[in-house]
């Protein structure tokens, strides 16, 4: 374990060091993300005072802008660029120099992505705990901070990443398969948006539909660990959704190594 | 040391048809042909031995490489190095192996050299007081200090080749496989190159394959050489074989005044060559030509020159490997 962390270790850094050179793309895509929080923001305080009632499928005004910021934060905390990144290194032939090296394909990947966003992750993390935690006590006038409900839910978005992780890891061969890789990443995060609750939280679907995607992996993914963290899952219900969670993690785990297996009998390393 | 026994690579490539209806149909129902890059090469390297591997472009080097470095599974065929299976057990086949791919990087792009070395010890586990040894040893051999704590995509090809090089060797690895080393590098650097495998196959007998479409880095470095041509192998040995058996070419220059000197000679009609067995170059007032002594011997040729036309300045030698090599590319399929 040890020496496996010292020969992943250092593509954490050099992960870390793609993020400073490419700086500006970062603060391109949050505020993008920021803007989409905003949109995101007007539509609903306009749903809410069209529909006259304060509290809709559970969820109060307040609850709905923490869900929002919370969104926002958790997609970015567990956001995967594997699809994208596996799909390219295959059709440029660079995977080539991962496969000349004695180390797992899938775990220097994983490594390198998070030395991409661990520092970035912390930046905007702390900032945005803090501003919901000041929204949730001026709209509801009492403190609901809760400690334990903080680390749950940083546990759920670790599961919740290496779930994105390997999920976009089998997306990316699959694409690399049907060879299109665009149109098909456009598609699935179109899909992925809806289906985990990204869009509209899934408590305000039909409850057939609901409980349908929460047994989905992609519930897993943001929809899970904001409940926790709004204190929505307790008790057993807690446990089965972490106990989901990390179910998904260990299929998306498996796949991948079996996919990974597949692809590379059939690959086509072009150039040179 | 390395076995490849009838290895075979067929790929299949999607065709399209031109314009937006093509493009539409290959999306539903895309064509594929077949293409066979290596078709059944079998050839043995010893240990401690150079080879260059050449031919021309897209004769099926670069895929014989990938199949013997386990990042393509060869359609058929099988190769064995050291005993071991490349496909068969990857991440502990290229241990002991080190590949430089001339046209791409294994190092990366933005870690500064120094750091990329460090990754490497990590990943390759060699312990800190060989990875001093080895650094110092191949920075005296390939000169890196000067650009070391460089990021990697500031580095100018020739730092970057040897940058690559000293990443491929640093695990001391028994087989070095190059694929065009030496490919857009300026005479300096070639030779630094071409120096610095030379030492490190007599310092530490590392067997070494070299695919190269640059005839002086096999003519330097090679101790025997496999030629292969759209896929099959048309020539194994030494380069004193290769001369021998291919040799009889003479190589004759002139110069000369007379305008058209290659009209009034008409070798091809007087001597009656065959067009595999001549070959002219006139430019200016050079000309240069090639032709096979066996059906012409130089001192006919000399004569009928110098008695057809007035000429300055005329030489004779061996054909070098160039041409002869020139010569087979042409005409590999009938070798
Ligand atoms: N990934 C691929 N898909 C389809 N054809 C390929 C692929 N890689 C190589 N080829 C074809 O195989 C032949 C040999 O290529 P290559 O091994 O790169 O030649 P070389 O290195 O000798 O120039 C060429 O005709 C090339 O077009
Ligand atoms: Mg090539």
């Amino acid at each position: 374990m040890k020496r496996k962390l010292k020969i992943y270790l250092p593509f954490i850094n050099a992960g870390i060091q793609e993020v400073a050179t490419y700086r500006v793309n970062w603060i391109f895509y949050m505020l993008g993300n920021a803007l989409a929080c905003f949109v995101s923001y007007f539509i609903w305080k306009a749903v809410y005072s069209s529909g006259g009632t304060d509290t809709m499928n559970g969820f109060t005004m307040s609850q709905m802008v923490v869900y929002i910021v919370l969104m926002f934060l958790t997609s970015t905390i567990i956001a995967s660029d594997g699809a994208w990144v596996v799909g390219e290194e295959i059709r440029d032939g660079s995977i080539a120099m991962r496969l000349i090296k004695p180390v797992s394909y899938n775990a220097t990947f994983l490594f390198q992505e998070l030395g991409n966003k661990l520092p970035t992750e912390f930046a905007l993390a702390i900032p945005m705990i803090f501003a919901v935690e000041v929204i949730r006590t001026t709209m509801s006038g009492e403190i609901q901070f809760s400690i334990l409900g903080l680390l749950l839910y940083i546990l759920s978005c670790i599961i919740a990443y290496l779930i994105n992780f390997y999920f976009n890891i089998c997306f990316g061969f699959i694409a690399f398969a049907i060879k299109y890789l665009w149109g098909a990443n456009m598609m699935k995060n179109c899909i992925i948006g809806f289906l985990s609750g990204t869009v509209i939280p899934l408590a305000f679907l039909p409850d057939a539909l609901e409980k349908l995607f929460l047994f989905l992996p992609f519930a897993s993914l943001n929809y899970t660990p904001i409940m926790i963290y709004m204190g929505k899952y307790t008790g057993t219900e807690l446990l089965y959704y972490l106990g989901l969670q990390i179910f998904w993690a260990f299929f998306f785990f498996a796949l991948s190594k079996a996919l990974w297996k597949a692809a590379v009998k059939r690959l086509s390393v072009q150039g040179g | 040391m390395i076995y490849v026994d009838k290895l075979r690579k067929e790929f299949k490539k999607t065709i399209k048809d031109p314009g937006l209806k093509g493009s539409i149909k290959s999306i539903f129902k895309p064509k594929t042909i077949k293409v066979i890059a290596v078709k059944d090469i079998s050839f043995e390297v010893a240990e401690g031995e150079i080879l260059g591997f050449i031919g021309p472009n897209g004769a099926g080097k670069s895929t014989v490489i990938k199949m013997l470095t386990g990042i393509l599974t060869p359609t058929s065929g099988s190769c064995t190095i050291n005993g071991k299976n490349p496909t068969e057990n990857r991440r502990n086949y290229v241990r002991e192996i080190g590949v430089v791919f001339g046209q791409r990087t294994q190092l990366w792009w933005d870690l500064p050299l120094r750091e990329t070395y460090s990754v490497l010890k990590e990943i390759y586990e060699v312990p800190d007081d060989s990875y001093k040894k080895r650094m110092a040893f191949l920075n005296e051999v390939l000169d890196l200090d000067s650009f070391i704590s460089s990021p990697v995509r500031t580095l100018s090809l020739g730092q970057r080749m040897r940058a690559d090089i000293a990443a491929s060797l640093l695990h001391s690895p028994k087989v070095l496989f190059l694929d065009e080393p030496t490919i857009g590098l300026d005479v300096v650097v070639k030779d630094n190159i071409r120096r610095a495998i030379e030492y490190i196959n007599n310092q530490e007998k590392t067997t070494v394959i070299l695919t190269t479409h640059d005839l002086e880095d096999i003519e330097l470095l090679a101790n025997r050489i496999v030629m292969i041509d759209k896929g099959t192998n048309v020539f194994d040995g030494s380069i004193s074989e290769l001369k021998t058996k291919y040799g009889q070419f003479r190589e004759l220059y002139f110069e000369t005044d007379s305008p058209n000197p290659v009209n009034i000679l008409n070798y091809e009609n007087h001597f009656n060559f065959k067009p595999d067995e001549l070959n002219i170059k006139a430019e200016g007032k050079t000309v240069k030509l090639s032709f096979n002594s066996s059906i012409v011997p130089v001192s006919d040729m000399l004569s009928y020159t110098l008695g057809k036309i007035n000429v300055s300045d005329i030489s004779v030698k061996d054909a070098d490997i160039e041409v002869i090599i020139r010569r087979m590319y042409k005409h590999g399929e009938n070798l």
